[in-house]
């Protein structure tokens, strides 16, 4: 019993001292770290490189905006992640950004003009780094794209006021009309009343505002950075390992897939030997991608330093959605159906039961909605029997031809017969038996 | 020549003792049990999620099975030679032309041959849920049961060790299962410290973390099952180096242990 006390007692104390170390507030520290806007194979990434990141990983002959900032530093044990205090401290460390080569400086930054253009809005995927006097024009062109979006607005509210005024005397003169009892066709209601003017779109494209960046584009290989100071000194903390690395394989085809039943926890299927099973009813929607092959840790932390990853796996990551082709549906060979990409509509079913349809997005009947998603939608009914199926993508222009890559195979598992697995497991008990028995028979 | 005759002889007749005794017949079926289970699961996963996306649904089911035919092999030849010992068989065997590196060779030879007739029943049960459930019976299953031959052959050597210094069933067992159980604590615990943030921990505690991260580096090096599992690894990342190279350390690990037995046999002798 003493044994046991004298054994429980430290152990119980290093729990309640590490339990005790994890109810304090978070620590703050200030340090010297890296703010990144990084390639990251179809646009621009943000991200940060706390004092616990020792390297920074980029993708090679691509422009990277990389700043350097004092900020205070806190462990977030809720997301066991390094986050900065930017608002309570953020300093802009200036100085040259040197890169060396095996211990040569080979290249010294100094800041340069850039910034991001999204040719597809905000929200989109895409950016494009623009830098020096680029950066200045882009941005000044979307200033005027902006005036010019703000000047339509105000034309646009004189113009409604105008016509609100215009629409209550038409209202007034059919009124008096009717009640003089004339009689009016549709077509000359539709003559006399007032035309309602169109709202003027945003601009299409976004720019963010120019800043000023180190701007590191190198080949692949693996470098050193530090910054040094006006003074000619190194700033203490800044020198970091630079991994600059490359895809592996490019052009393959990956999908995306949005079960119909659970739309937001969306599946990949980057790898052509992983095998799709599906059971039951069931929509499913195909998101074919073009894609390169990255190494798994390098990607993983070029998206976010603080991420895990492990340097002997790859990765496929999703560049650009495929367009103009079919989704062609077999079965053995034998084509079942062919399926056309087409926008879809995430419909919320109004009242307190929880539930939503996907529908097909038609403009003419959302006019004030957006496509929540554009897929092929493939029917999984029961009906189909089971066994194996193939989906390949058929180029539009050139019928009969298939993308390279883009075959995946689809087994519809036979759920019911789940019930027979543990009956199946005695069979090697039978062996047993009848070799117990055949021994028994020999011996006599 | 004449060892190789020795070995063949003991090989065959204990074999052929093991196949007649329903210890490897029940070990087989509580291994397809446990499978089952697994595949049962992940069917009813498949069920409600109505999707599943995999390269070798069939290897995490083949994993637990080896596992479970492995602790049945290492507690055979765990047991083999300390059995023979204490009940003086062992003695009256090398009166005859038995040596020991004759002895310990057939010992784990056959136990080798008793997991490649599991392999053919893994095969059957294997293709049969395949038939079954519409699951793919995959190459990278194929390769799974190719590699878990050598990572048997580790769980058999590390049995065979055992046995080697301990002069009675029961010890055997306790040794072995003690051995066992302590390599999973030191995996269990350091995953558990690993998941803990280092930034709030006691200092009592990251040392703890040190040693323990230190200590379970040399445990998947000792312990046969992490060979199984960094195999499994390799085909699921599809690294034929990884792979390869796991199935050299196999064998090196192997002749290690069928050397290191058959020293702690001549240094310890018949009568213990």
């Amino acid at each position: 019993m003493r044994k046991i006390i004298s054994l429980a007692l430290p152990v119980s104390l290093l729990f309640f001292l590490s339990s005790a170390g994890w109810a304090q507030a978070p620590k703050m520290r200030e340090q010297l770290v890296y703010g990144l806007n990084v390639f990251n194979g179809r646009g621009y990434g943000g991200g940060f490189v706390p004092q616990s990141e020792d390297t920074i990983y980029l993708i090679a002959e691509k422009d990277n905006a990389i700043s350097a900032h004092m900020t205070l530093v806190y462990f977030w044990p809720i997301t066991a992640r390094y986050m900065a205090a930017w608002q309570t401290l953020n300093e802009e460390v200036e100085g040259t950004l040197e890169v060396l080569k095996e211990g040569k400086v080979i290249k010294s930054l100094k800041k340069r003009d850039n910034c991001l253009y999204y040719p597809e809005g905000y929200w989109s995927e895409t950016s494009i780094l623009y830098t020096d006097e680029e950066a200045i024009k882009k941005f000044e062109e979307y200033k005027k794209a902006v005036e010019k979006f703000y000047k339509a607005v105000s034309d646009y509210y004189k113009k409604m006021a105008e016509y609100k005024k215009k629409l209550d005397k038409f209202l007034e003169e059919t009124k008096k009309l009717r009640e003089a009892g004339k009689k009016l066709s549709p077509e000359e209601v539709e003559k006399m009343m007032p035309k309602e003017p169109k709202e003027p779109e945003p601009p299409g494209f976004y720019v963010t505002e120019p800043r000023k960046d180190y701007i590191v584009n190198l080949p692949v290989g693996t470098y050193r950075i530090r910054i040094r100071a006006e003074d000619g000194t190194i700033v203490q903390d800044s020198e970091k390992k630079l991994v600059v690395f490359t895809s592996r394989r490019r052009g393959g085809v990956g999908y995306e897939i949005i079960p119909g039943n659970r739309w937001t926890r969306r599946e990949s299927c980057d790898d052509p030997a992983r095998i799709i099973y599906a059971a039951g009813k069931n929509t499913l929607y195909f998101r074919p991608f073009h894609q390169d092959e990255y190494n798994e840790l390098y990607y993983n932390k070029l998206e976010d330093p603080q991420n895990f990853g492990r340097e002997e796996r790859w990765r496929w990551v999703h560049i650009k959605p495929i367009k103009d082709v079919l989704l062609v549906f077999l079965k053995e060979g034998k084509l079942i159906k062919k399926v056309e990409n087409l926008p879809y509509y995430v419909k919320q079913i109004p009242g307190p039961e929880l539930g939503y349809n996907i529908i097909e997005y038609k403009k003419e009947e959302m006019p004030d909605r957006r496509p929540t998603f554009e897929g092929y939608k493939l029917d999984l009914s029961p009906e189909l029997a089971k066994g194996r199926y193939e989906i390949k993508l058929e180029k539009k222009l050139e019928k009969g031809k298939f993308l390279e890559g883009g075959t995946r195979q689809i087994r519809l598992v036979r759920k019911e017969n789940s019930k027979y697995l543990y009956p199946f497991s005695i069979f090697p008990l039978v062996v047993g038996i009848v070799v117990f028995i055949g021994r028994r028979i020999k011996t006599r | 020549m004449k060892s190789i005759h020795t070995v063949k002889v003991l090989m065959k007749r204990e074999l052929i003792s093991s196949l007649y005794g329903p210890g490897i017949y029940i070990a087989i079926f509580i291994s397809f049990l446990s499978s089952s289970f697994i595949l049962k699961n992940y069917l009813d996963s498949i069920r409600e999620d109505n999707i599943s996306i995999s390269s070798d649904p069939l290897n995490y089911p083949l994993f637990i099975s080896v596992i479970v035919i492995s602790f049945y092999l290492a507690i055979l030849s765990a047991i083999s030679i300390s059995r023979e010992r204490d009940q003086g068989t062992l003695e009256v065997l090398f009166y005859g032309p038995v040596s020991c590196p004759s002895y310990v060779l057939a010992k784990y030879f056959k136990d080798l041959l008793l997991y490649l007739v599991v392999v053919g029943f893994l095969f059957v049960y294997f293709w049969g849920v395949s038939a079954l459930t519409n699951l793919g019976f995959s190459y990278g299953l194929v390769q799974a049961a190719f590699l878990s031959i050598f990572s048997v052959s580790c769980a058999i050597t590390f049995g065979l060790f055992i046995s080697s210094f301990t002069n009675r069933v029961r010890s055997s067992i306790l040794y072995l299962v003690g051995i066992f159980l302590a390599f999973l604590a030191v995996q269990l615990s350091h995953t558990i410290l690993l998941g803990m943030p280092e930034e709030n921990m006691p200092s009592a505690l990251i040392y703890l973390g040190n040693t323990l991260s230190i200590i379970s580096k040399g445990v998947e090096w000792v312990s046969p099952f992490s060979y199984l599992s960094r195999g499994m690894d390799a085909i699921s990342l599809g690294n034929p180096w990884l792979y390869t190279m796991n199935i050299i350390y196999c064998v090196i690990y192997s002749a290690i242990l069928l050397v290191l037995s058959t020293l702690v046999l001549e240094r310890k002798g018949v009568r213990g």
